[in-house]
């Protein structure tokens, strides 16, 4: 795969060169009125089935809708007019919306959601990572608009999690094959502003707007998801015209380079919009590792300092993240809070491990302490070319400071198998991201297969603990912001999440498109509200 | 001569086994718990120690390893690959179309490549040592020598963006076949036009044309008897270049966006789907062997030796 990648880019290098300086001209993204977007993706949008994990997240968006909606100003009704949430926190009534039918004219009504929210649970093994399913214990029907979700104890995130694009959203009763979906369904019917009206198997699908959308109707009427090789034959294709948006994608790649996207800007036909923050990209170092010099907070602290993450978010990463001081951004749900910088500071750094009894002996260029050598391991994932040069250019800086780091790359699945096993004194991971931050990342902390090992080291883990225990069952929200302040202060003390780049996504749009936003997920763009001029 | 085919089709079956085992096993020796690649293609979030047991048992990976490869091995014989990790779909359902739409492009190339390359070699042939001979067997090096995904995005940026012709990706219309049939004519004419060549120049040394000129025969007929000649030699040859370009159309396939066996492969690589991996190295493997049997035998036919030997 290495090598398909390799001949894109030098593909795109040797049409650099022979092209030379493109004229506006050639890059013709169809100067006539555009009526539909069509946009290019690596992947099939798969089986549509909101139930699984196998379909494309983007396209589950348009046609399936869930309960609630998370937006920058918290949770917001959306097939739900309203709710009430019994004092205990156990109780959740929701009214729903009366206008709203599905694709195939179905009604949407209790006795759905009902339906769906069993369908969901009846395959409880699979949607373990969700804390809410393994917390609901009854869905029942009220009246025909009225539905009550009773759950064993009160959990805070249950409207977060209804919110998210899978798996608590709607499909048609008509499409259950013998009253569930775990095995499969018949149809793809399901609320939202488009329809799913054509589909080829890894070549195109086609989404209709849904003229009867509670919403009132999308003003485009096509959206058509196109399956194109990333890079090269992207690029060719945006330049003609015939695909005329792209996206990062749900896996969080993006199809086109830098490079590509400047030159397709600056023709005039196309725009860049970038989102704010959505992730934060970090090295975890293990606290637990008891022989390591990692499980030290000076050490960890003085790593923090070495790192230079201007240049690594401005040269390594082309200037397509922002730098991350703190574990979460700021504009991430109760994750405001007023941390301390650690700047690029190579002084400080040696000042700190001098202080902590790491010196340099005459003559090495590695520091000593009690006979030990200060040298660590960082895993990076060996499919990610970034990472590895991150891993190098954050090596030849920790030297500079007296810190000698090896730098493994390994699969993916196999870093995750460390993360769980405490095999690993430093590795790259990232957040779980908008929506799921900051309660999926921070109940990951007590997670064995998470990172129970990267934070179970430090001096006030059970403190820490504990705090994570309340913030998930408190009702009380001014509490719920006090305890995540005092958890991310007391992990961002402890330097356990080494915080260097921000993602955001990335959305390559025709000049003339209006109204491109992005929701408080990275799986999912609100396509109804887009328009041409 | 019955007997002769009988023998290379029973020497083809042992050899199917041992590829069809070493695709197997290498795919089983992947340092990873296929129970987990299956879940990771299904896109599921975390993966418990439940789930993976579950998993196991309903794909019956909990078996012996000999069992699971057996099972495989006569599901495969009835065209049944088992299911898509990712999609859960049939991998013929999958694989069916994909092929065809690869074979489509494999037929209309080799097509070309077979006019192209008999018109060149005789070209050559008859104009041997001159400058048309030494021009085209230059161009024809320096084409065969650029590499095809550079020559694709080329065309793609001239034909299709610059000069707004033809699609740019796809398979709509014949139109869409112009550009990578041409690329792959390119690529590969230039090799098969010198073997045609070669065994044309052999055959124009022979005693029958010299007999047939002293005869008094037109040059026409003897033009003809010569070329009969010389594309059976070449004729095994033009056997063995179908599954060549078979398994080469993934490049192609890719900067095309073609719907073939080559991108559906590339992306069952990137999500780790082993069931279409398997299966696609099994087809052009048996794609391989068949081809090659096939122009064993026609060789065999037009040379009795041959099949004396085995």
């Amino acid at each position: 795969m290495m090598f398909v990648s390799f001949i894109v880019l030098i593909g795109r290098v040797l049409i650099a060169c022979a092209g030379g300086e493109e004229s506006d001209a050639d890059i013709e993204a169809s100067t006539q009125a555009q009526e539909e977007i069509v946009y290019a993706t690596a992947q099939d949008i798969n089986d549509m089935n909101p139930h699984l994990y196998t379909g494309s997240m983007p396209a589950q968006g348009m046609i399936y809708e869930s309960l609630v909606e998370n937006t920058e100003e918290g949770i917001k009704p959306l097939l739900a007019e309203s709710w009430e949430i019994s004092d205990d926190g156990t109780v959740y009534t929701f009214h729903l919306r009366e206008d709203v039918t599905f694709h195939d004219g179905e009604p949407f009504n209790a006795e759905a959601v009902k339906k769906n929210i069993e369908a969901v649970q009846a395959n409880a093994e699979t949607h373990a990572w969700i804390k809410l399913s393994t917390q609901i214990e009854d869905c029942r029907v009220v009246d025909e608009y009225t539905v009550e979700l009773t759950l064993s104890e009160a959990y805070y995130p249950t409207l977060v999690e209804l919110s998210m694009t899978r798996p608590y959203v709607f499909i048609s009763p008509n499409d259950f094959i013998d009253g569930e979906t775990k095995e499969g369904v018949s149809g793809f019917h399901g609320t939202g502003p488009y329809m799913l009206t054509d589909h080829k198997v890894d070549e195109y699908a086609t989404f209709t707007a849904h003229d009867a959308y509670w919403g009132g109707e999308p003003a485009i009427e096509t959206i058509t998801s196109k399956v194109l090789p990333a890079g090269e034959t992207t690029f060719l294709a945006l330049q003609k015209g015939e695909v005329n948006f792209v996206f990062t994608d749900d896996r969080g790649v993006d199809t086109l380079d830098v490079e590509a996207i400047d030159q397709l800007v600056a023709s005039g036909a196309y725009q860049l919009i970038r989102s704010d923050a959505m992730n934060t990209k970090m090295i975890v170092a293990n606290s637990s590792q008891d022989e390591s010099p990692v499980s030290e907070r000076a050490v960890r602290e003085a790593i923090w300092h070495a790192i230079d993450r201007e240049t690594i978010a401005e040269e390594i990463l082309d200037g397509s993240e922002t730098v991350a001081d703190t574990l979460f951004s700021s504009n991430i749900m109760y994750a405001d809070v007023d941390l301390d910088v650690r700047s690029f500071d190579l002084e400080k750094a040696t000042d700190i491990l001098d202080e902590a009894g790491w010196l340099l002996e005459d003559g090495s260029n590695v520091r000593m302490k009690d006979g030990n050598t200060l040298t660590m391991t960082l895993y990076y994932d060996s499919h990610s070319s970034s990472q590895k040069t991150q891993a190098e250019f954050i090596q030849a800086t920790l030297i500079e400071a007296g810190v000698q780091l090896e730098i493994v790359g390994e699969e993916s699945t196999s870093i995750a198998n460390r993360r769980s096993t405490g095999e690993y004194e430093l590795l790259f991971n990232q957040t779980w991201g908008l929506a799921y931050d900051p309660q999926s990342t921070i109940a990951a902390f007590t997670s064995e297969a998470s990172y129970l090992h990267t934070t179970s080291g430090i001096a006030e883990a059970d403190t820490l603990y504990q705090k994570i225990e309340e913030v998930m069952v408190t009702t009380d929200e001014d509490m719920r912001q006090n305890l995540y302040g005092d958890i991310l202060t007391i992990v961002h003390d402890e330097a356990v999440f080494i915080p260097i780049s921000n993602g955001s996504l990335t959305v390559v749009a025709p000049a003339e498109l209006e109204g491109v936003s992005f929701k408080q997920t990275q799986f999912e763009l609100p396509f109804e509200h887009m328009s041409f001029k | 001569m019955g007997r002769y085919i009988v023998k290379r089709v029973v020497i083809a079956i042992p050899m199917l086994l041992i590829i069809s085992f070493l695709t197997f096993l290498f795919i089983n020796l992947a340092p990873l718990d296929p129970a987990e690649v299956v879940l990771k293609a299904q896109g599921v979030p975390t993966i418990t120690d439940e789930l993976m047991a579950q998993t196991k048992e309903e794909l019956g990976m909990d078996r012996l390893f000999i069992v699971q490869y057996f099972n495989w091995l006569i599901a495969s014989l009835q065209l049944d690959f088992g299911s898509s990790y990712v999609t859960g779909k049939p991998v013929w359902s999958l694989l069916g179309p994909a092929f065809l739409n690869t074979f489509k492009l494999t037929i209309v190339s080799s097509f070309f490549i077979i006019i192209l390359s008999i018109l060149l070699g005789v070209i050559c042939a008859l104009q041997e040592g001159r400058v048309m001979d030494k021009s085209i067997r230059g161009v024809s090096f320096f084409l065969t020598a650029i590499p095809s995904y550079w020559l694709a995005s080329m065309m793609i940026w001239f034909v299709s963006v610059k000069l707004d012709l033809l699609p740019t990706n796809g398979m709509t219309s014949y139109q869409s076949y112009i550009l990578p049939v041409t690329v792959i004519v390119i690529s590969y004419a230039g090799i098969y036009f010198r073997n045609v060549r070669t065994s044309m120049i052999s055959n124009l040394n022979e005693d029958y044309v010299l007999y047939g000129r002293a005869c008094g025969l037109p040059e026409k007929t003897i033009t003809i008897h010569i070329l009969r000649n010389s594309l059976q030699v070449a004729m095994s040859i033009f056997g063995m270049a179908v599954p060549i370009i078979l398994g080469s159309t993934v490049v192609i396939e890719n900067v095309f966006a073609w719907p073939g066996l080559g991108s559906l492969t590339v992306r069952a690589i990137l999500s780790r789907d082993f069931p279409i991996i398997q299966a696609y190295v099994l087809i052009l493997a048996v794609a391989f062997i068949a081809f090659n049997t096939l122009s064993d035998i026609i060789t065999a036919a037009m040379n009795p030796k041959i099949r004396n030997d085995l």
